[in-house]
């Protein structure tokens, strides 16, 4: 065994410049792969990490014995949200909520890091005004939910006003006042729609990583088919090539893997700058943990070699089946006939269909593409060749034929990114769902008993507060809305007047439209950041991978090349044909999974095709299209070196 | 004879190694030259340097009076394409192509349409004794027969010269011996020149001169470095050379030129004045 391994050492070490070259791109390949599978593994874990310290803000009622009463009301500075809380003990030595050191007393208030700092940095009518307390403490980070957070706690008497006040109806207008027996709560509804949003974004992300790297596994068997015949020639038994290669394809994936590994954690603070839900990342958000890490450096190496042992069937079978070329079986139909099965359960989800079996639903149609795919480029090869009039073509369709799934493999990136993208440019939403952001009017909801008095209250703080308005009282029922048209608009004096206005009813901060907007487009906003990112990480998933596959299709060509150009091939022909090798099927694959992605997508759109959507889509193929042709540009170079060599030697 | 090729006085270094030392070589028009030496002595080299693969460091290369040597790569990759035709040890046939499109392929880089290509090509195959094959890939074929095939490819552009770099080295004796021996009378029988490195003193036989190089020099006046004396009336250089010239060397029209031979018709052999054995002796494959 030892020998066997020590064997595997040096035929991996043996290879040769190109051979090293070879491998190297394996790990590259596998490297890319590894870094962005854990930034896929870490989305999930650091919006759960979110919705966990977001939760103790999300109170449930007191089963058992209350120990404290918490309510939770959204105000509004400048265009950014601030969650005020207030706390009230109910017994002495009631449990502190997190990231607080104790209890907050009653007049104390404890601010999240950045709102003290806005607070300073802010007119204190503007900010500080509201809070005319005694400050206490930080808001610690484990109770944030991302560091750019405003929050404040305050601490209250049990028969204070606004912890008897009736509890504001609306969406995310915060939580009444509750009696609790805890701080554990329970994850928001936004929290759960981002974490469902994080799934499908890392779903999209995922599906493509795996097959680029079940590629760049399948590479490794390919550059050393030969190789391998030849040691089943002598007389290795399949035992001992199985052995070889999976250990030498592990060994390399391994190496791959550490490498991505480090990649990602220097990447890190990259990824903590993508602002989502009004804000930034912890470094420890991004930070998988010792553990999935550790899973990720496994399952890589294992899934690379369990690919390798896929790609080496044929050898161990017959020998000779590698050494000598024979014309491949023709792709089964079968393929195709599972891309269609999947389609058709598309129809039957509904926006509200749950969310495991929407990313079921979209994941299996993802995968078939996959499956496929190559027998497509087999399709489009026999086509092209048939037709093929110039040299370059019929070279093209000719591969084409031969070896669809190669072919496929350079494109697959692509093809996946028009799944993505056609899938999120129908999904995108158009900005039109929202009311006008310039509505600064502020509005406050008053019980009707106390409607005058109020009004009156509300007309003498603005008035001294430099904010003349208009005020007037709306609205039926037991609950009434004044609406205070400010004299001005500007930001300052809009914080001004909310900073007037603050506590007049307790429990109730004035808004405007856009303040109540504010989470809905905050969302829509997020849905978009999330958009880029999956297609960024699907196009450096695609345009490596065509990298990759044309650079390492040269190197096991080298020969052949290498003699076509000493009889005189152009190199312009050969070049030709590898271009047209891509191009053809990136077209058709490209377009035909940005159609299966609007198809998946048709149950979930929130609207039709928009504008936003429509230009998302042609930069996404305009990219694509520039990505992969400049890929295989970037060998051509190689080309031309490994065809300059005029004694190729078989090696 | 006239002198279709020649090289004179080429140098060749690889960094402070001399690959060759001031060689000279002249080809003579349907002549066939054995290169033979030890393995690393500059075989290769001067092959590649005659061919206008490299660039000699010093002397020159004429081929039919124009200097090749002194040539863009653009320029010699053209002339290579269309003046020389190559036979190499393996390697050569595209994998993915049937047999009949690697031997259409030099023609159509020439411009020739694929269906002329394809045509002119399948007219190859049976006189090599591939009929049946032209469907076939590389990988389908033995390696006998890709070399077969690769000569058709080399062939069918016509060219003024074949170059081959120890043909059969990857093939067992017999079977070399037979492949060679088609490559050298089908070359002739085209009225192309041939300049084949082996090391088979067998092969060099059949070759009308050897050239023996030896670190990088040629060693004078072995195996008679001499054009082959009957060389003026070589029947093959009066035959056109192309397959469709209506003479007898043409492998699909000219068969019923030599009723005489008593040859397979499907072979491309050299005319009455050949002086080696009856190629049905010869060459594979006759009669299956
Ligand atoms: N591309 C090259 N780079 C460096 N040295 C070379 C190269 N090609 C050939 N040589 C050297 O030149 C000498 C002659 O090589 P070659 O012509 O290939 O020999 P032969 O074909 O007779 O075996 C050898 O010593 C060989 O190592
Ligand atoms: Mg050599």
């Amino acid at each position: 065994m030892t020998g066997l391994m020590a064997l595997t050492w040096r035929l991996l070490r043996g290879g040769g410049r190109r051979g090293l070259l070879g491998a190297g791109l394996t790990v590259a390949a596998v490297a890319v792969s590894t870094a962005l599978l854990l930034f896929a593994v870490s989305v999930n874990i650091a919006f759960q990490g979110r919705a966990d310290r977001e939760a103790w803000r999300n109170p449930v009622a007191a089963t058992g014995k209350a120990t404290a009463i918490e309510t939770v009301r959204r105000d509004y500075v400048r265009d950014r949200q601030i969650t005020v809380v207030d706390l009230a003990a109910l017994e002495p030595g009631a449990a502190p909520p997190p990231g607080l050191a104790r209890f907050p007393a009653p007049g104390e208030v404890w601010f999240s890091p950045a709102l003290a700092e806005l607070a300073r940095e802010l007119p204190a009518d503007q900010l500080a005004g509201r809070f005319p307390r005694k400050t206490a403490g930080t808001v610690g980070d484990e109770a944030l939910v991302h560091p750019g957070e405003l929050v404040a706690v305050r601490g209250q008497r049990s028969d204070a006003p606004v912890m008897t006040a009736e509890p504001a109806d609306g969406p995310r207008a915060g939580a009444g006042p509750m009696k609790i027996s805890g701080f554990t709560g329970e994850a928001t509804g936004d929290a759960e729609a981002y974490k469902a949003l994080g799934l499908i974004a890392s779903v999209l992300m995922v599906v493509p990583l795996l097959v680029f790297g079940g590629a760049a596994a399948r590479l490794t068997v390919a550059r050393r088919d030969q190789r391998l015949a030849a040691l089943r020639l002598v007389g290795a038994t399949p035992g001992q090539v199985v052995t070889m290669t999976v250990a030498e394809a592990v060994i390399t994936a391994f190496g791959g893997a550490v490498i991505g590994a480090a990649l990602y954690g220097l990447g890190i603070p990259l990824f903590t700058g993508i602002e989502i839900a009004g804000g930034p990342w912890f470094l420890s958000d991004m930070w998988p943990g010792v553990l999935a890490v550790l899973a990720v450096l496994l399952a890589v190496p294992l899934l690379v070699g369990l690919s390798a042992v896929v790609g080496l069937r044929r050898i161990v079978v017959s020998p000779l089946g590698v050494a000598k070329r024979e014309t491949p079986p023709a792709m089964r139909f079968v393929r195709v006939v599972a891309l269609l099965a999947s389609l058709a359960m598309v129809p039957v989800l509904r926006g509200d269909s749950a969310i495991v079996i929407a990313v079921v639903v979209i994941g299996l149609p993802f995968l078939a593409i996959n499956l496929a795919g190559p027998w497509v480029v087999g399709m489009l090869g026999r086509i092209v060749s048939r037709s093929a009039r110039r040299p370059a073509r019929l070279l093209a369709g000719r591969r084409l034929v031969d070896d669809p799934k190669a072919a496929w493999r350079t494109v697959s990136g692509v093809a996946m990114t028009g799944f993505v993208a056609g899938f999120i440019g129908l999904l995108s939403p158009g900005s039109g769902l929202l009311g006008d952001a310039d509505a600064v009017d502020l509005r406050l909801s008053v019980p009707s008993s106390q409607v005058a008095e109020v009004t009156a209250g509300a007309r003498e703080r603005l008035s001294a507060a430099g904010v003349p308005a208009t005020i007037e009282a709306g609205g039926t029922g037991a609950t009434r809305v004044l609406t205070a048209s400010l004299g001005k608009r500007d930001a300052g004096s809009v914080d001004r007047a909310r900073t007037a206005l603050d506590g007049l009813v307790p429990g109730r901060g004035a808004t405007s439209a856009a303040d109540e907007d504010r989470s809905s487009a905050q969302i829509l906003e997020d849905i978009g950041t999330g958009t880029v990112t999956v297609l960024a990480v699907s196009f450096l998933v695609a345009i490596a991978s065509a990298g990759i596959t044309a650079a390492s299709s040269i190197l096991d060509r080298r020969q052949t090349y290498a003699l076509l150009r000493l009889a005189g091939t152009p190199l312009e022909v050969l070049n030709g044909a590898r271009r047209a090798e891509t191009l053809i099927p990136l077209t058709v694959m490209g377009g035909g999974s940005i159609l299966v992605g609007m198809f998946c997508a048709a149950p979930f759109a929130i609207s039709a095709m928009n504008v936003a959507g429509v230009v998302t889509l042609l930069v996404c193929v305009a990219l694509g299209f520039a990505g992969v042709i400049g890929a295989g540009a970037a060998s051509a170079p190689l080309l031309r070196s490994v065809t300059a060599n005029p004694a190729p030697r078989p090696d | 004879m006239s002198v279709v090729l020649e090289g004179t006085g080429l140098v060749k270094r690889f960094g402070p190694a001399v690959a060759l030392g001031g060689v000279g070589l002249a080809v003579h028009t349907g002549e066939a030259v054995a290169i033979m030496g030890p393995s690393g002595s500059g075989k290769s080299t001067l092959l590649h340097c005659l061919a206008g693969i490299m660039k000699p460091d010093a002397g020159e290369v004429h081929l039919l009076g124009l200097r090749i040597d002194a040539m863009g790569e653009r320029q010699r990759s053209a002339l290579r394409r269309t003046r020389f035709g190559f036979v190499f040890q393996f390697g050569q046939l595209l994998p993915e192509l049937p047999a009949e499109e690697n031997v259409a392929l030099p023609l159509m880089l020439g411009g020739v349409s694929r269906a002329d290509a394809v045509r002119q090509a399948r007219e190859w195959f049976g006189p090599l004794g591939l009929g049946g094959m032209e469907g076939r890939r590389p990988g389908e074929l033995s390696g006998g027969q890709a070399q077969r095939v690769a000569i058709a490819r080399a062939l069918v552009t016509r060219p003024a010269v074949i170059f081959a770099d120890e043909p059969t080295g990857a093939l067992d004796q017999s079977t070399g011996h037979d492949t060679m021996r088609l490559l050298v009378e089908a070359t002739k029988h085209n009225g192309a020149s041939l300049v084949v490195v082996t090391h088979d003193h067998q092969v060099a036989r059949w070759c009308d001169r050897v050239v023996e190089v030896r670190d990088g020099q040629i060693i004078p006046g072995r195996h008679g470095a001499r054009p082959p004396a009957g060389h003026g009336a070589h029947p093959s250089a009066g035959h056109g050379a192309h397959p469709s010239a209506g003479h007898g060397a043409h492998p699909s029209a000219g068969h019923g030129a030599h009723p005489s031979s008593g040859h397979d018709p499907r072979h491309p052999v050299p005319g009455q004045g050949v002086t080696r054995e009856p190629a049905t002796q010869i060459l594979p494959g006759v009669s299956g």
